[in-house]
């Protein structure tokens, strides 16, 4: 009944909408189903409270088309899954993961399950909405009052008067021979059906409170505030801990922070003063004279804390009047580049330490600097130290990193060596080095593969251990770089004792030995094993 | 209604009876071809291949019986009623289970005998290596005998009670021995989960020792539910084509005992697939070689044409309730399904052979599966002779008998 019917006929009496006819058990209402059904009328319908099987043949329903349409959304969320995960994984955002194909069916079959299931399930509910013509606000048979028992215990039969058979005596005649409980005509509803002033206040202020929390998150992420943000979620930022600085109740003096207790040493500081522990010799350098001597004491406690990062903030900067402007600073045809790439500078440092570097030429200064103190003593005092660098204050880290080649490393390994030594650093590289520099050293490691593979652009290609840059290093430059890391590499000296650097720098160079290798070489037992492969 | 204890439309025909004897001997010389056969295939694995083919065959037949068995105890969980008509037959089938477990005497011989050519664990620790040298303490000739005469112990105390019961109740009429097997059969399924799935583990997982995995159980009670429907409702076709059942079981009852197939066989696929996608996934290899095993050998044709018919073809097949309710396509799906478990069970089994999959393989292990299968049903017209084909008093007949599905 719409609003337009009800305000042009609101003088008139209310009609009759139909009759409804009232039984006790389904068996009396599938009875009278079946005799209104086959009288010819098909505009009825009933009201149980529970299912009835059989209701709908008996009241001639037909049946819908329902299933098609959610077979047709399942397909749909079926497609819609599939294509979506195989574009995400496969096009999209292609990322291997534990070396399966990038378009993984088997790992798709659960979402496009789910999907599946979710498109279904909203295609029946909102097809059923739809086939229905829900929501409908009312009915006429709401009027009668013995309908309420229709969700408790009684079965009601419903006859349309818009039916194309209606005919009031034959339809009530007909219901009465069905032995009802009761038997009305429904009138049509004459109440109003303006929805009360009441009710859409209400409406209306549920919507103001629903959009408050909005409102103020809106304004929250739009805006400044000198106040603390709102802490909604705590998460982690209130927890039971002393920050530096802080005053603490638990100590007497007042102090969180804590020094160490006498006679230990914190994990990744100092373990020791002497070759084992740092690659080079620290005696040798602090009986080095001259210009830099301040700069390698700096770089040698820089080594002795064993703080990858905090070594070159230890480091002493370059006094302005020992620095070149860029220009100056690199002479022609140097083959130093002008660029603060600290692992370049090492590999250009290391080509410069093969040279032959007793007869240091003004035209060599630049990268004389760099050549290693025990090789090249004479040196020292025509090189400055960052000569090579361009004059950046922003790049003093890079600057100072080219402190590191000057350092007296040693070129024997300080302690015993035998298989055992060898095995563990086999198995040390393989476990940490391997990942980046291949289990070869050539610099194909997984990780190096796969950011190739996707080309990233900022991804630096770990050096091959067989560059004639690393092969010419002393083994204690080796294990500098191991525990302090260079360029993008980490230093490892946390996670690996000096003891196991040792045995990966004892088989890095087996490594690189083992591609320049002579016959005579291999041990006398395992030559005739050699002559025999052959 | 049917009320009459002895009328003939209520029991299996009488020309079937005398039929049982000889199909006895047709299925022993027909599995005695497929031995034959076996020697033609491989020379050198022909006691692995004969062996394993009576363990696939046995299996697609013990697996029949206990769906009937789940399926008895289910209804009377439930308080069904609308299987009242067809739970007699299921109780038959169930009621095979304790003459199978007959036919598992060759298995346990073979143990004691101490061959290995079924079982590879049947040997001692040291003789072992890796998991299956771990697990010899629970995979051993004794233990896994006992375990196996438990677990058919059980079942054939449970379907021959449940049986008895029943039958006692068409002489009585008495509603308290259907609520006494009410009261029992949940306990029964507990039983019956417990040592379905244990069952699974030792008889056919155990076949790859190494490997393990806990839902194969619930697997293999899959298909053989699946399979088990379709026997269910091929035997009603041929019933009522002989006359037998009309007025009994209706368009309804196959209609509603397809969905429950249709449901199981997804439920087959689901299992499947949790079972496939984990091991995929971790890529481990002692998990995943037992779908090593079937990708090799030429078994692989087999493990992926199984997906299309076991599950794809059979789903999209069954799906309308169109062909749920026509005959034709019932029947039709049915036996699609066991030839799709008759598939499953060989891509269980037969791969552990390790020997290549070629057709005159097929063809021999068809044969066998002919030979057990006659003498199940042979077994099956010996059970259900003599007994109605609808449990006739049952208080919940009326409602078996006159609902209907809704129209959708």
């Amino acid at each position: 009944m719409s609003e337009h019917h009800e305000k042009k006929d609101r003088s008139r009496p209310p009609q009759s909408q139909g009759w409804i006819a009232e039984y006790v058990d389904e068996h009396g209402l599938l009875e009278a189903a079946r005799k209104v059904r086959e009288a010819g009328y098909t505009k009825t319908d009933a009201f149980t409270p529970y299912p009835v099987h059989g209701i709908d043949h008996a009241l001639g329903i037909r049946p819908t088309v329902l299933p098609f349409i959610v077979l047709v959304g399942g397909f749909t969320g079926l497609g819609t899954a599939l294509l979506m995960q195989y574009w995400m994984n496969a096009v999209d955002y292609p990322y291997l993961i534990s070396g399966k194909p990038l378009g993984s069916w088997p790992a798709f079959i659960p979402v496009t399950f789910e999907l599946t299931v979710l498109f279904s399930a909203i295609t029946t509910f909102l097809g059923s909405i739809l086939l229905n013509r829900l929501p409908k606000y009312s009915n006429p048979v709401f009027t009668s009052p013995r309908f309420d028992r229709a969700t408790d215990d009684r079965f009601f039969l419903y006859v349309d008067s818009s039916d194309r058979y209606f005919n009031k005596n034959s339809v009530q005649n007909l219901l009465s021979s069905t032995n009802p409980e009761s038997l009305e005509e429904v009138m049509e509803d004459a109440s109003s059906t303006v929805i009360p002033r009441a009710v859409w206040l209400s409406v209306l202020l549920l919507l103001v409170i629903a959009s408050i929390p909005m409102a103020i998150i809106l304004k929250m992420r739009n805006s400044n505030s000198p106040s603390p943000r709102w802490h909604v979620f705590f998460d982690m930022d209130f927890q039971p801990k002393k920050k530096p600085q802080q005053i603490s109740t638990l100590f007497a003096d007042g102090r969180a922070m804590r020094s160490p207790v006498l006679g230990t040493v914190a994990r990744g500081q100092w373990e020791g003063n002497d070759a084992f522990y740092l690659g080079y010799d620290p005696a040798k350098l602090a009986a080095h004279a001259g210009r830099d001597r301040s700069r390698f004491v700096g770089a040698s406690l820089a080594a002795a804390m064993q703080d990858p990062v905090g070594a070159p903030a230890l480091g002493q900067p370059p006094t302005p009047d020992e620095e070149k402007s860029p220009e100056s600073a690199i002479p022609a045809g140097s083959n130093v580049p002008a660029k603060s790439e600290t692992s370049d500078e090492m590999d250009e440092s290391s080509n410069a330490a093969e040279k032959p570097s007793d007869e240091p030429s003004p035209g060599d200064e630049a990268t004389d600097g760099k050549v290693m103190v025990e090789e090249t003593q004479t040196a020292n005092d025509a090189a400055s130290p960052s000569s090579g660098e361009p004059a950046n204050p922003s790049q003093d880290g890079a600057a100072l990193a080219s402190a590191v080649p000057t350092l007296p490393f040693v070129t024997n390994i300080p302690m015993e060596i035998d298989a055992q030594v060898m095995e563990l650093g086999k198995k040390k590289f393989e476990i940490y080095c391997s990942v980046c520099h291949g289990v070869g050293g050539d610099g194909d490691g997984l990780v190096a593969r796969r950011a190739e593979e996707i080309a990233q652009s900022y991804w630096l290609p770990p050096t091959s251990l067989h560059a004639d840059a690393v092969r010419s290093q002393p083994v204690g430059q080796v294990f500098y770089t191991i525990s302090n890391g260079k360029g993008k590499m980490a230093g490892y000296g946390a996670v690996l004792t000096p003891k196991e650097r040792w045995a990966v720098v004892l088989y890095v160079k087996a490594l690189q030995r083992s591609r320049n290798a002579s016959e005579s070489d291999v041990p006398l037992e395992m030559q005739s094993k050699l002559s025999q492969s052959k | 209604m049917i009320q009459i204890k002895n009328d003939e439309s209520i029991r299996i025909p009488e020309s079937w009876r005398s039929k049982a004897i000889p199909m006895i001997v047709v299925g022993i010389i027909a599995v005695g071809i497929s031995f034959f056969l076996f020697r033609l295939v491989s020379d050198k694995d022909v006691m692995k291949l004969v062996s394993h083919s009576y363990l696939a065959n046995l299996m697609f037949c013990m697996t029949i019986a206990i769906g009937a068995m789940f399926f008895v105890l289910v209804q009377y969980v439930v308080r069904s009623g609308w299987s009242a008509t067809v739970r007699r037959l299921a109780e038959i089938i169930s009621s095979v289970i304790p003459w199978l477990a007959m036919l598992f005497i060759p298995i346990l011989v073979m143990l004691v005998l101490g061959r290995k050519d079924l079982y590879e664990w049947n040997a001692s620790r040291e003789e072992l290596h890796g998991l299956a040298a771990e697990k010899t303490g629970y995979l051993n000739w004794w233990f896994f005998s006992l375990r196996s005469v438990i677990y058919l112990s059980i079942w054939s105390v449970i379907v021959t009670w449940v049986h008895r019961m029943s039958r006692r109740q068409d002489e009585t009429g008495e509603v308290e021995i259907t609520l006494k097997i009410q009261k029992y059969s949940g306990p029964m399924i507990v039983l019956f989960a417990l040592s379905v799935s244990f069952a699974a583990f030792d008889w056919v997982m155990s076949l790859q020792a190494d490997w393990y995995s806990t839902i194969f159980g619930v697997y293999m009670f899959a298909g053989g539910m699946v399979a088990f429907f379709a026997t269910m409702m091929l035997l009603f076709d041929l019933l009522q084509r002989c006359g037998k059942l009309r007025d009994a079981v209706n368009v309804e009852h196959f209609h509603d005992m397809s969905k429950i197939m249709f449901g199981f066989n997804m439920f087959w696929a689901y299992c499947g697939f949790s079972q496939f996608m984990l091991y995929w996934y971790a890529d481990i290899p002692e998990e995943t070689s037992w779908f090593r095993t079937r990708i090799e050998n030429g078994w692989d044709t087999l493990s992926y044409v199984l997906i299309a018919v076991h599950f794809i073809i059979p789903f999209l097949g069954l799906m309308s309730r169109h062909v749920r309710r026509n005959r034709v396509g019932v029947v039709f799906w049915c036996a699609w399904l066991l030839v799709a478990h008759w598939m499953d069970m060989v891509f269980m089994v037969m791969p552990n052979t390790h020997v290549p999959a070629s057709g005159l393989l097929f063809i021999a292990h068809l044969i066998g599966t002919i030979g057990m299968v006659s003498i199940f049903a042979a077994f099956l017209i010996l059970r259900a002779s003599d007994v109605p084909l609808v449990a006739h008093r049952d208080p919940r007949l009326r409602e078996a008998l006159t609902y209907s599905n809704p129209i959708l």
